[in-house]
């Protein structure tokens, strides 16, 4: 009676292990991946950008017949970091990868090339390593230039001079330092229309954005041209022009001069209902089809360029009906 | 009979809730029962592993740790900061021992801050922990102005890909710890102690544990737990970070519930958190691997950890009433 217990304890893991057994079997014979399929990764889904970015990305792995995995790591590089190894246990033909930084997606590259699975790195230059990748990025510092000369242009025409700020992203992102180049540079070449008087660090945070510019206006009230260095962070500046009565659209002479950078939604109706002038647009839609197609001719043995660089483009009210089709945030406005 | 149940069989339902979610993920998600995928369940269970040990201790004492995340992120700069060829403070072979040392060191001084404002001062450890969460975490931020640390030495960042005798150096590092602290809880009367004061910490004062003390070590051990943590981190990311291990706490939290740790102190056992974690790493690796996405991988998470925490408590009621 006393080795009951004992008995079925052993009935039990011995049925355990034979579960496990079977397992082991059945997945041996489990079915392989037929079709090339695609681990994309992305550090986080915080704004419009990224959710239309993963969006595009889908679309365009099925367009060219690939099946794919998605995974989001919520803003932790170590959460990537597992994440990727398991689409590499998973068996993927190749990695899209949209990463925290510039340094932390190095190990990532590393883990991909012991598997010799291609890897794509999306929208952020990697520092520099001796590792086998390809980068799709637009060219933050040409396409913030462009942008913030048509605003220099506007300011110019109102034969005023205007005081400028900006609001810089997190400086560890590479895209965030060439955006604030160009924008310096552009102005630079306006020394006697714009005057630099607030750089506003947001590290791509809301609060920051709008601690920040509300306090440069109450430094500098006659703040009147506005350079985001990203669209998401237009509502902190909306806010904070409203709180002063700056909140104008063109034509009234209240009106600062606004412009930012990304293509978004918001973006989009700001430049329709007149409060925005210029915005600089990623090509989303040609970057998201850049990265999957590098993946693609990698596998198929073609050449791929280590970086392929999307020019982009500058939208505002004079090209608005020709470029809005282009343009990511007016599609998502109207759906 | 209820409570029975629950007492009998509570603590073994994890290790067969792991095997049976095991095999059942061995059908269901692709590429899960493979050579590779061990190695990476391996990997990803090692650094949870440890921190949670560490947190083991502090719940065993009817406590909680919230600072832990805090704690990663400044053992992680600070380790950078040493290490780092950027700063060149020391030459590259005593740069390694240096920073790890130094890790360690601030890992356990923040734990025996915590201790000693939960024993001496009588603070509440929710809000202690709460609050040097947010203090060191801040600091962390500030020291680095939001900057990564880079360009660490080659032996750091290699620890997690090398070997000895066939085995990988981090698995050495988490048995150590995993036998270190199966050891002092269970063979040691310091052990004993710290489950005495879970139990009832009036009761063990007037026995003559010294109380403060203990309580003191226990927040030292899970500020070492979750230095050693940083470690793994650190250099598998070849990067000391201001904000490493931010998300982690519903991690590890998770795993020391799920192993039937009660939230309520007295109660818990290494291996049982050792089974816990394994499940938070194998629920993690699956879903991904099921290519769920992130919102459901966060509501089956949250959704488990919220389950094992009422049948922790229903269990604890249970108990309490016989």
């Amino acid at each position: 009676m006393g080795n009951t217990p004992k008995i079925k304890r052993t009935i039990f893991h011995g049925t355990a292990l034979l579960l496990s057994f079977i397992g082991l079997l059945l997945s041996a014979c489990s079915k392989k991946l037929e079709r090339t399929t695609i681990g994309i990764s992305f550090e986080i889904l915080q704004t419009e950008y990224w959710v239309a970015s993963i969006e595009a990305m889908k679309d365009a792995s099925q367009k060219n017949k690939a099946d794919y995995l998605e995974a989001v790591a919520n803003g932790d590089a170590n959460r990537q970091f597992e994440q990727i190894n398991n689409f590499i246990s998973r068996g993927v033909d190749g990695i899209v990868i949209a990463p925290k930084d510039a340094h932390t997606v190095i190990p990532i590259i590393k883990a991909a090339n012991r598997a010799n699975i291609p890897i794509v790195i999306y929208n952020r230059l990697p520092a520099e390593n001796k590792g086998s990748y390809t980068t799709v990025v637009a060219d933050n510092y040409d396409i913030t230039k462009k942008t913030v000369k048509y605003m220099c242009e506007m300011a110019r025409k109102s034969g005023n001079k205007h005081k400028a700020m900006i609001l810089i992203g997190d400086l560890g992102d590479i895209n965030a330092v060439h955006r604030r180049n160009g924008f310096n540079d552009a102005i630079a070449e306006y020394p006697d229309t714009i005057e630099l008087v607030a750089e506003i660090p947001t590290e791509w945070n809301q609060e920051k954005a709008l601690a920040g510019v509300t306090n440069a206006l109450q430094a500098h009230p006659d703040i009147s041209f506005i350079f985001s260095s990203s669209d998401f962070l237009f509502p902190s500046i909306i806010s904070a022009l409203k709180n002063v009565d700056k909140y104008h659209p063109t034509g009234h002479q209240k009106h600062v001069i606004l412009g930012g950078f990304d293509g978004d939604a918001m973006a989009y109706k700001m430049l329709v209902e007149g409060y925005l002038d210029a915005d600089g647009v990623q090509d989303v839609y040609y970057e998201c089809d850049a990265s999957i197609q590098a993946i693609i001719d990698r596998l198929d043995g073609r050449a791929v360029k280590q970086t392929i660089s999307d020019p982009g483009f500058v939208i505002h009210k004079d090209n608005l009906k020709e470029m809005a089709p282009k343009m990511w945030g007016a599609n998502w406005a109207k759906q | 009979m209820k409570a029975s149940f629950f007492k009998t069989s509570g603590a073994a339902s994890i290790i067969y809730l792991c095997l049976g979610y095991y095999i059942v993920m061995a059908f269901v998600a692709p590429g899960f029962f493979t050579v590779n995928n061990t190695w990476n369940l391996l990997y990803n269970l090692l650094p949870l592993l440890v921190i949670a040990i560490g947190q083991t201790f502090v719940m065993i004492t009817a406590g909680i740790d919230l600072s832990i995340t805090s704690i990663i992120a400044v053992t992680s700069i600070t380790g950078g900061y040493l290490m780092s060829s950027d700063t060149a403070i020391f030459d590259s072979p005593e740069s390694l021992i240096f920073g790890v040392l130094g890790m360690l060191l601030v890992g356990i001084s923040i734990g025996t801050l915590n201790g000693i404002a939960v024993a001496r001062f009588g603070m509440p450890a929710f809000m202690v922990t709460l609050t040097t969460m947010m203090l060191f975490s801040g600091l962390a931020i500030w020291l680095t102005q939001s900057q990564n640390i880079y360009n660490l030495p080659e032996a750091f960042v290699n620890m997690p890909y090398s070997s000895f005798l066939g085995i990988p150096t981090p698995v050495y590092l988490g048995v150590i710890v995993l036998g270190l602290s199966y050891f002092l809880l269970n063979k040691t009367l310091l052990g004993e102690w710290i489950y005495a004061i879970g139990l009832n910490v009036e009761t063990s004062r007037i026995s003559g544990v010294k109380v403060a003390r203990i309580i003191i070590f226990v927040y030292a051990f899970s500020g070492f737990c979750a230095a050693i943590g940083a470690i793994f981190y650190t250099a598998r990311l070849e990067t000391g970070s201001p904000v490493m291990g931010q998300n982690i706490l519903l991690d590890v939290i998770g795993a020391v519930v799920i192993g039937g740790t009660s939230l309520f102190g007295g109660k818990g056992k290494i291996i049982w958190t050792f089974f816990g974690a394994f499940f938070m790493v194998l629920l993690d690796n699956s879903l991904n691997l099921m290519s769920l996405s992130f919102f459901l991988i966060m509501i089956v998470k949250g959704s488990v950890i919220l389950i094992a925490a009422l049948l922790n408590a229903n269990r604890e009621k249970s108990l309490r009433t016989t």
